[in-house]
């Protein structure tokens, strides 16, 4: 049999590469949407009803009172659509479906009852003597913002559509009063007639609009719009009441089928105290619409089972309200896994509660080949696994484990990871940077070195990069805004690029958010050192940061502290550290803890694990915490909380799936199998054939998992993915598989000459006088950490008999394996 | 308004169909159904807004008959004549089903609508004027515009103004409508109505017989129009565009007429036949500005598209694109001797450039905001800016001479009258202001708003 035919025999294996491309396209589609179903009102114990009062101090003012039943058996549905809610004075205020709107000043009470319940919410009507003003800030832009006129993809692009431009999400009310109605030579409203502005006409379709049909004259914000326009365009009054909060209720909420709907109310509260009803006028989107949908009138419908956070976003201001929905799913049955550790009880919890049921554990063939390229990144050697096999220690993978964190090559390969964030290149840090900044990366991985001095080491670095290699990192990041960014996102979690020009279009991060954390690194100054490609890092004893759309000078700022005040210190970057490391920053373990789960398991709690935002909850809010807190407890121990996650049964599941489990894809109730890493895949081919890839410019025998930098030229590692380390996202790093892939397994140059290398391991076995049986063996052993089937073997060794010469039918076997899903990914 | 189909009678150039007096329909048997009177109307409410781009929703463009009749996307027969129920155009408008009935996103057709549309194709389907390429926009029924308010219940932003050739006279835009007020004494002259919702430019022929009405509705229609200024009867209407006409302006002689609009074209008008001689289609985006030269052989242009450019005024040839002002141009104008060019824009200055070779000659900077407009004369630069000032600056050394104050809010319109050395300008609140240029004294303060009583407080505040 020729080399072509095989390769065309042996074609499937090879094709799950692309397969799995297609399988990520197929992921983009949108669960169908089901339609809420009716809801049964049933026998509630109680009800509630939230707010218990309310104040419509304005014409413009009404309220969504929401309706909650609770149950005998503890649960909880939302019955604001069943409820029968009546005012009892219809000349002071009217109730239509929960919502109350004033007709009189005075006071009354509205009735809500429902399943033989009664309550009266007091109501208090004043101010009706006169129609209310709409605010611009708070109604005009609003509306805008919610018909998703001022988003990043239309008016809000940096460069408008069709030459109309407004402030990403309303971020500029200045700029925008100008564009709207004095921009143009007023063409955009008209004062006369406000149903003929264009402001309406075009999003109303009357008039051809490149953003499609925006609005409906029923959609509450059209009214808001040409009452705006009918009073005049006008701006709100200096003394106007800023919004100072917003609130949504239910802030949570656990919905067992059948209840699975509920109505957000969204209060926004004001600076003189007020409380105004905005969910009308607040946007809502959901963290996963295939676990809920929600409205645009914040009604949530729930899709599957799962959670789901509900961002509601009334311009700058956000809030989430958690949501998890919880189904009967027949005949499943809780099977009690034995729980290893904390990491177990948290994931279990959870998985019981939704009732997703974890696989079995794994095999000891699939723990060993896991755990090593997990941890030290390359396979086992087969004698390693045939030990490992044969050991009746019942400790033995906790062993194993100990055993690999305290090997060289785990510090190499860890050191890799932290090379892809801190963006280590030659470009970027020098040749010399590069050696010496993984150097003592390496070094840091190997000593344990804990992750608060680990991380004080490289914020507080000074002197030259060449001594004091930490101090790379302000040489890679070559201004204030990089070292923004990188830091916030590095130990932070928070990506707050954003609000570099703007505020956060999605989170609560401001642009001087941005510029105070700047102020804490803008004294960070730069010189060429002594010698060539050295740098010196120092820090300037002046100089403030300046937000650019303010031109105010911003005070060092601290999320969740506020404003720090730093006077008489030249280095602000301690007091940074200082606040950073403390074991109550939220932030800081979390993104740590998170990052090493997600190397480990394959997809962070948080996902993407650098990713941190209300809108992108964890997935097991408790795991993370109680990681996060034991790290932060522990000393910043980095290997301790790997131990920790590789000891526990959920690390150590299987990833065959289960009819419980099938669908889960986000707690963690099977391994996730993913494609080797680049690195880990190049020498895995180098492990299975013992032959090494050739460095230009590193010793022989260095390993893909042990390179310094992307600097060395190697089309394989690229087309597998290795970052050019441009940034500090862990996303850099492509996890997408493509076709090139698959032509470099199949047909490649460097497959191809490792399978064929006179030196290779399938010629040391045949030199060795072993017999095509127990070289078959061996190659399974070396590339998938176990013994082949007796059909495997039959197989294999018909091919090789059939093949003609014998080294080519080994070869082929070689190839085979190679190209095999089980050698491609990590399972 | 049966009135109102006078009008008609004078619709001249471009315009190639022109509606009869409506009395003549007989009452008893119901006169075939009309392309032009009752489709077009319906095609260009319903449906073009989906389907008038040169790129249509579905491939099907409603811009004309021609491609009214041509199949889309779906290769369906838009129309077959005589059979509305295999004309793709019926089906989809009179659908039942909701994910397939036209208008998709807007509201359906009435059942008249509807019917009328069946009529026309069931009785052949036939094309009733002249040129079947003709714009749906340009063969439909001409009506008058609405009447203005009688008396305005709020001020409109001042667009444009003009004075009379003889300073006496101030025209000033209104809502569906001009108005006329004595340059002296800020009262109210005369009314000319049956014009667009809005006025962008006002113009005076040198003799003072004709003044130029440019606007139209946005995002919908332009227009211009000649009225006798002094009875305020319609003389001429010239073509009709597809949005708002921003400037109009005669040539030195009066007798063209140039024309530009957010249609990104400028036209040129012969003012004796009225009909439109050179269509420069050249710019990227709004033409707002435009200029003679002094001898009336050139054409300068300010555009939404960052530039001002120069255009041979006999064959719309373009000459020299000056891109130095970096932002939106809004006003241009010559100086005396046509050897320099001035722009204003968005980037808060006025520039000077040569229209020989395009090179910036100086600028002048010091507005707080956008520089909406400016005219010259001999050594005299007006301007009005958004920044609320009417300023004058000298040609020479582009210095700084005077500011002319008061203003409350952005002012978008400045003009100048040599004979009477006044200056007028209006503003977004809609007041007008006249002053003196040798003193700076006020002349005249108005709001141009027939009727209209301010209340105690100011009505629109101005912006932060």
């Amino acid at each position: 049999m020729s080399w072509n035919s095989w390769k065309r025999s042996a074609q499937l294996p090879a094709c799950g590469l692309v397969l799995c491309l297609a399988a990520c396209l197929a992921r983009n589609l949108a669960a169908a949407e089901t339609p809420a179903e009716p809801i049964v009102v049933g026998s509630p114990s109680r009800i509630e009803v939230y707010p218990t009062q309310a104040k419509l101090d304005s014409t413009r003012r009404t309220m969504h009172l929401i309706v909650s039943g609770f149950y005998a058996d503890g649960g909880v549905q939302d019955l604001t659509s069943v409820a029968e809610v009546k005012s009892k004075d219809d000349h002071v205020a009217r109730a239509d479906h929960a919502v109350v709107s004033p007709v009189a000043n005075g006071r009354t009470e509205v009735t809500v009852k429902v399943g033989g319940h009664e309550l009266n919410v007091p109501v208090e009507v004043a101010n009706q003597e006169s129609p209310d003003k709409v605010s611009f800030n708070y109604g005009t832009l609003a509306v805008l913002s919610k018909q998703g006129c001022n988003s990043g993809a239309c008016h809000g692009s940096p460069s408008g559509k069709g030459g109309f431009r407004m402030s990403l999400r309303a971020y500029d009310s200045a700029l925008d009063i100008e564009t709207l109605v004095r921009e143009a030579f007023n063409r955009r409203t008209n004062l006369y007639e406000p149903e003929n502005s264009l402001l309406l006409r075009k999003p109303l379709m009357e008039l051809a609009h490149g953003g499609g049909r925006r609005l409906k004259k029923t959609d509450p914000g059209y009214e808001v719009l040409r009452d705006w326009i009918a009073q005049g365009c006008q701006v709100d009054p200096a003394e106007a009441p800023s919004c100072v909060k917003l609130e949504v209720y239910p802030r949570e909420r656990i919905l067992k089928r059948p209840a699975h709907t509920q109505q957000l109310v969204a209060l926004a509260h004001f600076s003189d105290g007020s409380v105004r009803d905005v969910t009308q006028l607040a946007v809502f989107t959901s963290s996963d619409e295939s676990v809920a949908s929600v409205d645009a009138g914040g009604l949530v419908v729930g899709q599957d089972r799962g959670e789901a956070a509900i961002l509601a976003r009334y311009l700058d201001k956000i809030e989430t309200s958690s949501m998890m929905f919880l189904k009967e799913i027949p005949g499943f049955v809780w099977s009690s896994p034995p729980e290893n550790n904390f990491v177990d009880h948290f994931t279990f919890q959870k998985l019981q509660q939704l009732q997703i049921l974890p696989s079995e554990l794994c095999t000891d063939e699939e723990f060993v080949r896991r755990v090593y390229l997990d941890v030290i990144g390359i396979l086992p050697e087969p004698s390693e696994t045939a030990q490992f096999l044969t050991d009746s220690d019942p400790q033995k993978r906790a062993k194993l484990i100990d055993g690999l964190l305290q090997r060289p090559e785990y510090a190499e390969f860890w050191a890799l990871k932290w090379g892809d964030l801190l963006r280590i290149r030659n470009v970027k840090v020098s040749n010399g940077g590069v050696h010496k900044f993984n150097r003592w990366l390496v070094a840091a991985f190997r000593d344990n070195m804990p992750y608060d001095q680990f991380a004080r080491q490289l914020l507080t670095a000074e002197g030259s990069t060449f001594v004091n290699p930490p101090a790379n990192y302000f040489r890679t990041a070559t201004e204030t805004n990089d070292c923004t960014e990188t830091t916030s996102q590095l130990f932070l979690g928070i990506r707050i690029q954003c609000a570099k020009c703007h505020n956060h279009p999605f989170e609560r991060w401001s642009q001087d958010n941005y510029y105070g954390i700047g102020a804490f690194f803008n004294r960070v100054q730069r010189k060429p050192g002594i010698n060539p490609d050295e740098q010196v890092i120092w820090v300037a004893r002046g100089g403030e940061v300046t937000q650019p759309r303010t031109g105010k000078q911003m005070q060092p700022w601290l999320p969740l502290t506020g404003s720090a005040d730093l006077k008489g210190e030249d280095d602000r970057r301690g007091t940074f550290v200082d606040w950073l490391v403390r074991p109550e920053n939220p932030f800081f373990p979390k993104v740590e803890v998170n990052r090493i789960w997600g190397h480990l398991l394959g997809r962070g709690i948080v996902e993407p694990v650098d990713d941190f935002r209300d809108s992108n909850p964890p997935s097991s809010a408790a795991l993370i915490n109680a990681l996060a807190d034991d790290f932060a407890k522990n000393g910043y121990d980095r290997k301790r909380v790997m131990r920790t996650i590789l000891n526990s049964r959920t690390y150590q599941l299987s990833s065959r799936k289960n009819e419980f489990n099938a669908t889960d894809t986000k707690y963690f109730s099977h391994a996730t199998t993913r494609l080797l890493a680049a690195e880990q895949l190049l020498d895995a081919i180098c492990r299975v054939t013992l032959v090494s890839e050739k460095f230009a410019g590193l010793p022989a025998g260095t390993r893909a998992t042990q390179l310094p930098s992307p600097d060395v030229e190697s089309d394989f590692l690229k087309v597998f993915g290795q970052p050019a380390r441009e940034t500090a996202c862990a996303c850099e790093r492509s996890t997408d598989s493509n076709l090139s892939q698959a032509l470099q397994m199949i047909n490649g140059p460097l497959v191809h000459a490792k399978v064929r290398d006179e030196k290779n391991r399938l010629r040391a076995l045949v030199t060795a006088g072993k017999s095509n049986e127990d070289i078959v063996g061996e190659l399974y052993l070396a590339a998938l950490c176990r013994k082949p089937s007796d059909a495997e073997t039959a197989a294999a060794t018909k091919h090789i008999a059939n093949a003609g010469d014998r080294f080519r039918g080994l070869e082929d076997v070689c190839w085979a394996l190679l190209n095999a899903n089980e050698f491609l990914f990590q399972h | 308004m049966p009135t109102a189909r006078k009008i008609c009678v004078a619709v001249w150039g471009l315009v190639s169909v022109v509606s009869v007096a409506g009395g003549a329909m007989a009452a008893d048997a119901p006169a075939p159904a009309s392309f032009s009177k009752d489709v077009a109307p319906i095609l260009l409410k319903k449906c073009q807004a989906c389907h008038g781009s040169p790129e249509p929703k579905g491939g099907y463009q409603v811009s004309n008959y021609t491609l009214v009749i041509k199949a889309g996307e779906s290769e369906s027969a838009a129309i077959t004549p005589g059979k509305p129920e295999d004309s793709e155009l019926f089906t989809l408008i009179s659908s039942t089903d909701p994910d397939s009935r036209m208008p998709k996103e807007g509201d359906p057709l009435s059942a008249e609508q509807i019917a009328i549309v069946k009529r026309w194709i069931s009785e052949g389907a036939q094309y009733d004027g002249a040129d079947p390429k003709a714009s749906l926009a340009s063969i439909v029924p001409r009506t008058a515009a609405p009447d203005p308010p009688q008396a305005y219940r709020r001020a409109v932003p001042i667009t444009a103004l003009a004075f009379s050739p003889d300073g006496q006279e101030l025209a000033v835009n209104g809502y569906h409508e001009v108005t006329i007020w004595n340059a002296a004494s800020g009262a109210l002259a005369r009314r000319i109505k049956n014009v667009a919702e809005r006025t962008q430019s006002l113009a005076y022929n040198t003799d003072g017989s004709l003044l130029a009405v440019a606007g139209g509705t946005p995002g919908q229609s332009g227009e211009v129009k000649l009225f006798n200024p002094a009875l305020g009867t319609l003389v001429k209407e010239l073509g009709s565009m597809g949005d708002v006409a921003y400037r109009a302006v005669f040539n030195p002689a009066g007798t063209k007429l140039a024309v530009a609009g957010a249609d990104r074209s400028i036209r040129v008008f012969d003012v004796a036949s009225g009909k439109q001689e050179i269509l420069i289609e050249d710019h990227a985006d709004w033409v707002v500005g435009l200029a003679w030269n002094p001898d009336g052989t050139r054409l300068a242009s300010a555009s939404r598209d960052k530039t001002s450019k120069l255009f041979n005024a006999t064959n719309g040839e373009s000459l020299m694109t000056y891109s130095g002002q970096g932002d939106q141009v809004f006003g241009v104008a010559f100086n005396a001797d046509g050897k320099l060019i001035f722009t204003a824009g968005a980037d808060k200055k006025i520039h000077a450039w040569n229209p020989d070779d395009g090179a910036k000659k100086g600028e002048i900077a010091g507005f707080g905001r956008d520089v909406f407009g400016l005219v010259t004369f001999q050594d005299k630069i007006f301007s009005c800016s958004a920044d609320k000032t009417v300023q004058q600056h000298r040609v020479e050394g582009f210095k700084p001479f005077k500011t002319y104050a008061g203003h409350t809010d952005a002012v978008y319109c400045v003009a100048y009258h040599p004979g009477t050395g006044r200056v007028a300008a209006g503003s977004f609140s809609g007041e007008v202001r006249v002053w003196n240029a040798e003193d700076g004294a006020a002349v005249a303060t108005f709001i141009a708003a027939p009727g209209y009583t301010p209340p105690a407080a100011p009505p629109v505040a101005a912006a932060k």
